[in-house]
């Protein structure tokens, strides 16, 4: 009896996915898009820019959840305990996954493995800016600069990655960055404007303000240029092998049966590059929406998580 | 300059009833939500956001700022009733709104924080919209060290709030410093006390920390208390004196400095970005006992203590739009919700606002104007409707105001487990209090711990040992110096006052 309920069992197992192939799968329930960022900022708006427009579209029920706690560490370590049914999907940054995953990855119940990609939203623009009217232009104007300061100069910073980035630019043109942590963009312009600190790194605040006139772009630290300053040039450029790119992408439990994981990224899709959607991308965020699709969003997690390990690695050997 | 069209054209698109309509059911929202512990304005301004899209960009902000301004005057209600304040913000109100209610006064008391909230925000509005550019750029001078100097005074006055053992007031701090360390420290990101939960990665969590140690600990007390006896919540003697039911314009009149001094310490922390509205409506307290000609009364039901707290909190929500608006900086979560709906509309608050969208801009001054006069009236209204509420029996108003403390909790930090956090707070707040350790110090502490914590470490690295890099922050020295005289001040007047309870005990 036990034999034949498993042999059922497996068979079932074998045709319902393959029967669903072929047609279109659409939720019998609403679906939970967990947002790995608390109410508010601007991972939040977006998921609920994204999930409003794939209601509209589908007319599918997305309810939006907030689970902040660790930059989203909180959240996809609930997540991947969820039935991969298409249900229940997240929405993190991959920065601070990377991080976490490289510096302390024994503590971290998940890997990049863990979890089907099903699409990337945006991709984050972060330049090394300064006040319009400092002494320095360019990356190697600063560096000149630098060289001159008895102490060095003040770099803000909001994010860990963007100081492992910096440093070793630091360490090979022999100059002294004194970094200071902020809580957000929005702080390190503050300070900038303010003189505090002399340059900061920012992640897409700065659009605005470069526009206005009140700051100018030392450097980009994306992997290529940025359309609102096309001639700062990247670090890469500078001759420095290092950049950031960090992605919002859109995550659900392994397992994702193929016609679910298809539909889904398709609803995704349409609604990132829908009209409505990416200006309210480029309003808020001053950045294009950026859809890598399944495959690919797979391919940037897994080589940034690489990327990124190697850095970390880099910046421990060189404190011991 | 603006020329008067514009601003006139910007009135007229404030005084519109399609406007009007948004901005009081804004209020009225913000009102409700303030009221009912938990779910705090913050978070119904982020479940609103989505559906303001489809409006203008003013009638949308409008009710955006509707929830904020309702909401402040929305969480003085329980505090001041029953204890358990509304919104965070509120916290400070219950040490002199809770006994005016003990001692029968608590329409008198919610009419006062309801008239000193307007008046501070309007205050700050006005403030806003004359000389916001000019603040602004002052404000973007106090960099890292200088706020590290405030928070350093801020933390000697509230030595004002100690109450009569020092070393207990000492504790409760610390132990509020130390839960504010919990999570990645500010410096090496390096996780400090998680014991391997991840949700703590981003510190305690607020609301959990606030609700569970100010309203969740305080309707467990009043719920012990209960004796199978069916009680109205609070009792409001029908034989009561007319005058203790409202506030004369008399003694609105006698506490105009300390709702002044309230408005100035609001208007200033609102306009400087990263501090929030607890922190002021504490420095008001503190300053207003210390002014008073009789600062023992603070704590026992002292009207001044009211209009103290709740003119400097919503003093806050104005000053909060001038970096906002001046320079794309939103000073705290309420701020940044609204930036995000600006940016939504396509509008990008900055330097460039004021020539872009003059319009839109002095629309969105009359709306605040106007809100505070619906705010003003729908809170009259509301008063009434929350003194009927709260007469009903203990035995259902307690376990209410619970289940919705958990709710909120729930909804806010995405799961149970920032209720359990909230629980493991009730019980420690019900434990401090019972022996006499103020909670309020605790929780201030807490509150102030995060950036007090985080400016000592940019001041640090921008100072890197130099220590005559100091003396080029002459605000920063003041701050240190007035720091240094309120110790000593505070210190003494807690030591004088000692000596004379021995003196009367022996």
């Amino acid at each position: 009896m036990k034999q034949l309920l498993s042999i059922v069992v497996l068979a079932c197992m074998m045709i319902v996915p393959s029967l669903g192939h072929g047609q279109d799968w659409s939720p019998k329930d609403s679906i939970t898009l967990q947002i790995g960022f608390g109410a508010g900022g601007s991972t939040d708006i977006m998921g609920r820019l994204v999930a409003a427009k794939i209601e509209e579209n589908t007319g599918w029920n997305i309810v939006v959840e907030n689970k902040p706690g660790g930059g989203g560490i909180a959240m996809f370590s609930s997540l991947m305990r969820q039935k991969p049914d298409g249900l229940t999907l997240g929405l993190g940054v991959s920065m601070p996954i990377f991080l976490n995953l490289a510096s302390r990855g024994d503590q971290i119940p998940f890997n990049i493995d863990t979890f089907d990609y099903l699409a990337t939203i945006m991709r984050g623009e972060i330049a090394m800016v300064a006040k319009a009217d400092a002494p320095y232009n360019t990356l190697e104007e600063l560096i000149a600069y630098a060289k001159n300061q008895k102490g060095g100069i003040a770099v803000a910073f909001d994010a860990k990655p963007q100081q492992m980035v910096l440093e070793p630019v630091a360490r090979d043109a022999e100059v002294k960055f004194k970094f200071v942590k902020h809580k957000s963009g929005a702080e390190q312009v503050q300070s900038i404007l303010g003189g505090h600190v002399d340059v900061g790194c920012t992640a897409g605040e700065h659009v605005k303000y470069i526009e206005s006139g009140d700051l100018k772009m030392i450097a980009s630290m994306s992997k290529d240029r940025q359309a609102c300053a096309p001639d700062a040039k990247t670090l890469i450029e500078n001759g420095f092998e290092l950049y950031l790119e960090p992605y919002f992408y859109i995550a659900a439990p392994k397992g994702l049966p193929e016609n679910v994981k298809a539909a889904l990224a398709k609803a995704f899709d349409e609604a990132i590059n829908s009209d409505s959607v990416k200006q309210g991308l480029l309003n808020s965020m001053q950045a294009t929406a950026h859809n890598l699709g399944p495959q690919g969003t797979h391919t940037m997690m897994s080589q940034g998580a690489v990327d990124i390990k190697a850095l970390v690695e880099a910046a421990t050997t060189q404190q011991q | 300059m603006i020329d008067i069209h514009t601003i006139l054209a910007g009135l007229a698109d404030a005084l519109s009833l399609y406007n009007l309509f948004f901005v009081w059911l804004g209020i009225i929202v913000g009102q409700l939500v303030g009221a009912i512990p938990g779910i705090g304005p913050v978070m119904a301004m982020a479940i609103a956001i989505p559906f303001t899209f489809t409006l203008n960009p003013l009638p949308a902000i409008g009710f955006l700022m509707g929830v904020s301004k309702g909401g402040l005057v929305g969480g003085a209600i329980p505090a001041i009733l029953i204890n358990t304040p509304g919104t965070p913000d509120a916290a400070a109100t219950t040490l002199d709104g809770y006994p005016m209610t003990k001692n029968g006064k608590p329409e008198k008391a919610t009419k006062m924080a309801l008239y000193s909230s307007v008046t501070g925000d309007a205050f700050s509005d006005i403030i806003l919209i004359t000389v916001a550019p000019f603040i602004a750029v002052v404000a973007l001078k106090m960099g890292p060290i200088e706020i590290f100097a405030l928070m350093v005074f801020a933390f000697s006055i509230i030595a004002g709030l100690v109450g009569d053992s020092v070393a207990k007031g000492i504790a409760s701090a610390g132990l509020g410093l130390l839960c504010a360390t919990v999570g990645l420290d500010p410096e090496n990101s390096s996780p400090r006390f998680i014991f391997g939960y991840f949700e703590l990665y981003d510190g305690v969590p607020l609301v959990s920390m606030a609700l569970g140690m100010l309203a969740v600990a305080e309707v467990l007390r009043r719920m012990a208390g209960i004796r199978g006896k069916i009680e109205s919540a609070i009792v409001i003697s029908k034989a009561q004196n007319k005058a203790d039911r409202r506030v004369s314009f008399v003694e609105f009149w006698k506490c105009r400095y300390t709702i002044l001094r309230g408005s100035v310490i609001g208007t200033i922390l609102g306009a400087i970005p990263g501090l929030d509205s607890s922190a002021a409506s504490f420095l008001s307290y503190a300053t207003a006992k210390q002014a008073s000609s009789d600062p023992e009364s603070f704590g026992k039901g002292n009207i001044h203590g009211v209009a103290a707290t709740e003119s400097a909190n919503s003093a806050v929500a104005g000053a909060n739009l001038i970096p906002l608006l001046t320079l794309g900086i939103p000073g705290n979560l309420a701020a940044a919700l609204i930036i995000s709906a600006l940016m939504i509309h396509g509008i990008q608050p900055g330097p460039l606002l004021f020539q872009e969208q003059g319009q839109l801009i002095y629309g969105l001054f009359g709306t605040l104007l106007m809100a505070n006069i619906l705010n003003l009236f729908s809170g009259l209204l509301g008063l009434r409707l929350w003194t009927k509420v709260i007469q009903a029996p203990e035995s259902i108003i307690f376990p209410a105001a619970l289940l919705l403390c958990m709710t909120g909790v729930y909804l806010a930090t995405g799961g149970m487990f920032g209720v359990a956090v909230m629980f493991v707070f009730a019980f420690l707040g019900y434990l401090m209090s019972s022996y006499g350790y103020s909670v309020i110090v605790f929780v201030i502490a807490f509150f102030l711990g995060e950036r007090f914590e985080l400016s000592l470490s940019q001041s640090l690295n921008i100072i890197d040992g130099d220590l005559s890099i100091l003396f080029s922050h002459p605000v920063a020295l003041t701050l240190f110096a007035m720091a240094i005289i309120s110790i000593f001040w505070f210190g003494l007047g807690v030591k004088c006052k000692g000596t004379s309870e021995d003196s009367q005990s022996s």
